[in-house]
């Protein structure tokens, strides 16, 4: 996939402009504050149906306007050129357009344009709390296998319906006689919809790791072993995995395992007010030669290793599903040494299409990749160089 | 907020010069699946329409209260009706054995249009939902076992939605009802008679090759 050509009206600090991009290289160069990053959102608003960084359609819409729209035209797998467009209004209105036809539902964009983002807080992935791990591999699961997506939305659904009864019984809303029948159901509607969750998020765990690991070994000049593995909060799950060599998991069988575990700590959970295990607790452990970076990774070592894992996540969608998604690197030079910066880039020459913005000139100053495209920006006003 | 010219002091008390024509757009606000303004089209044809293309209004009036007083829930399975007990429980043809559970009395009509049933229902009412606030001890439970006891039914066919709680009620029925001498069975997911295999989802297209059939 590529974003051939786009323009923009109204998008934060950005002068309304036209871009035709290189279908390869396209570096962004500015200070920060210029509008570098505005630029990629507005790119990357049109994958996800949102902003990447969370921003209200209000936030997105230049300060003396009532409405922004961005037009883009994507180039998918099969050559075909579709063309997309959005407009947010102050007043609340959104539309979503492809080929001039309306979107309904944000699921409707689903695959539209898929699209791999890092920015400095992706080292969140290695560093930060499980919760951004798992989001990680969830969307990342549901990139190429929509049944666990529609597993994860159900198991979500069951796990807070199961949540408000817990607290209701606590309130003393409900009495226990039927409420134990009633938690015996919600589990067993948990357990199957949380097995083929868990199966999901080991079978994501075990493709992105050989690609975690080659884009490490690229990116570093030594040998070390980088190990991206789940790390379940069910028993009956990590007994299930450790065992999968011998003994091959059937999802059934798993469901009935997850269920016993669930039923077993019904009590304590009746006593607590509240679930206490289930995938919602799930990790997964990056572990470079022997040593858990979470805990004990540097600097360097973390942001490398999370680089490693957003281009994996782009192979693992070619491997799976033909699709090359567009990568974006938003100062992700920063903070690496020269050796590393000039590998990233060399390792960046050869990807489909990426968009690159970064503030420090010195950092790009020997790279001149085939198919490269550069603008300045300046207070949101972009010039070609 | 009360500078002058903001527009909120120019159509104090709606946008009609008549407070009474207000209160009836709000009122037709409330039902479902009417918004404002086909709400104030209504309102508007009702009271202020020629009289060509007007319903009297006062027919409209004793229409709904006339519903309204004879329209109940069959005491019996909780189906809409007028007789009560409902047609579908005292008629003689129907199989007495066979009961079809189902969430709301609108799921019934489905099945009474179609015609290929022959059966009796069970209407809940609802679906277990704690963040709605409908819970095991808020669904009728014990009057759907006293029913099974004493109609001798041989058959339950579970009709709930699949949806996460229509699944968790169904389980919920299946395990209130396990070691009774009767057949418990559900509808089937599939794609439907008449649509396009191309444009079925994905999770319905797994569930219907799941439970695939021999030709």
């Amino acid at each position: 996939m590529r974003i051939v050509s786009a323009s923009v009206d109204g998008f934060r600090n950005l002068k309304t402009a036209s871009f035709t991009f290189s279908p390869r290289v396209n570096l962004v160069l500015g200070r920060n504050g210029e509008g570098k990053t505005n630029l990629l959102e507005a790119l990357n608003y049109f994958a996800l149906g949102r902003s990447h960084r969370g921003a209200k359609s209000d936030e997105l819409i230049h300060f003396d306007q009532s409405h922004l729209h961005v037009g883009l035209d994507i180039e998918e797998e099969s050559g075909a050129t579709l063309a997309c467009e959005y407009g947010l209004g102050r007043d609340g209105g959104r539309r979503l357009r492809v080929d001039g036809e309306a979107l309904r539902r944000r699921a409707d964009l689903v695959g539209r344009l898929a699209t791999v983002f890092f920015n400095p807080d992706s080292i969140r992935l290695v560093r930060g709390g499980p919760d951004g791990r798992r989001q990680f591999v969830d969307q990342g699961m549901a990139e190429i296998d929509p049944v666990f997506l529609t597993h994860l939305t159900a198991f979500q659904r069951a796990l807070k319906q199961k949540n408000g009864l817990l607290r209701d019984l606590k309130k003393g809303l409900t009495d226990l006689s039927t409420t134990r029948r009633e938690l015996a159901a919600w589990n067993r509607e948990l357990a199957g919809h949380a097995a083929a969750v868990c199966l999901g998020r080991w079978q994501y765990a075990s493709f992105l790791t050989p690609f975690s690991n080659e884009s490490h070994k690229s990116l570093t000049d030594n040998d070390l072993q980088l190990d991206f593995s789940y790390a379940p909060r069910l028993e009956s799950v990590s007994k299930a995995i450790s065992e999968a060599a011998e003994n091959p998991i059937s999802k059934d069988d798993l469901e009935r395992e997850i269920l016993a575990e669930l039923d077993y700590i019904m009590d304590s959970e009746i006593r607590r007010g509240r679930p206490l295990i289930g995938p919602q607790l799930d990790d997964f452990k990056v572990v470079l030669e022997g040593v858990d970076l979470r805990v004990y990774g540097s600097q360097g070592e973390t942001r490398t290793a999370a680089i490693a894992m957003i281009l994996a996540r782009s192979d693992v969608l070619f491997q799976k599903r033909q699709i090359r998604p567009v990568l974006f690197f938003d100062d992700i030079f920063s903070e690496l040494d020269r050796e590393r910066t000039r590998r990233l880039q060399e390792m960046a020459s050869h990807l489909h299409q990426v968009f690159i913005a970064t503030a420090r000139r010195d950092d790009i100053a020997d790279w001149q990749p085939e198919h490269m495209k550069t603008w300045q920006v300046n207070d949101g006003e972009f010039s070609e160089i | 907020m009360n500078r002058p010219g903001n527009g909120k002091d120019l159509n104090e008390g709606g946008e009609f010069q008549s407070p009474s024509l207000e209160r009836l757009v709000r009122s037709l606000n409330r039902l479902p699946g009417l918004g404002r303004k086909s709400a104030t089209r209504l309102a508007l044809h009702l009271v202020a329409g020629s009289e060509r293309t007007t319903v009297p209004a006062e027919e409209l009036v004793a229409a709904i209260g006339e519903a309204r007083d004879k329209v109940t829930n069959c005491e019996r399975c909780g189906a809409i009706t007028e007789p009560d007990p409902c047609r579908v429980c005292t008629s003689e043809r129907r199989d007495t054995s066979l009961i079809c559970i189902v969430a709301t009395p609108i799921d019934v009509l489905p099945f009474e249009k179609a015609g290929f049933y022959r059966g009796r229902y069970f209407v809940l009412g609802g679906l277990l939902s704690p963040l709605d606030g409908v819970r095991a001890q808020d669904l009728p439970f014990g009057k759907l076992q006293d029913r099974i006891a004493e109609d001798e039914i041989k058959e339950v066919i579970i009709a709930l939605d699949a949806s996460v709680e229509g699944e968790t009620t169904a389980l919920y029925i299946q395990r209130l009802l396990e070691g009774r001498n009767l057949e418990l069975t559900r509808l089937a997911t599939g794609i439907p008679v008449g649509g396009a295999l191309a444009y079925t989802d994905e999770v319905t297209l797994q569930r219907a090759f799941q439970f695939r059939r021999t030709f």
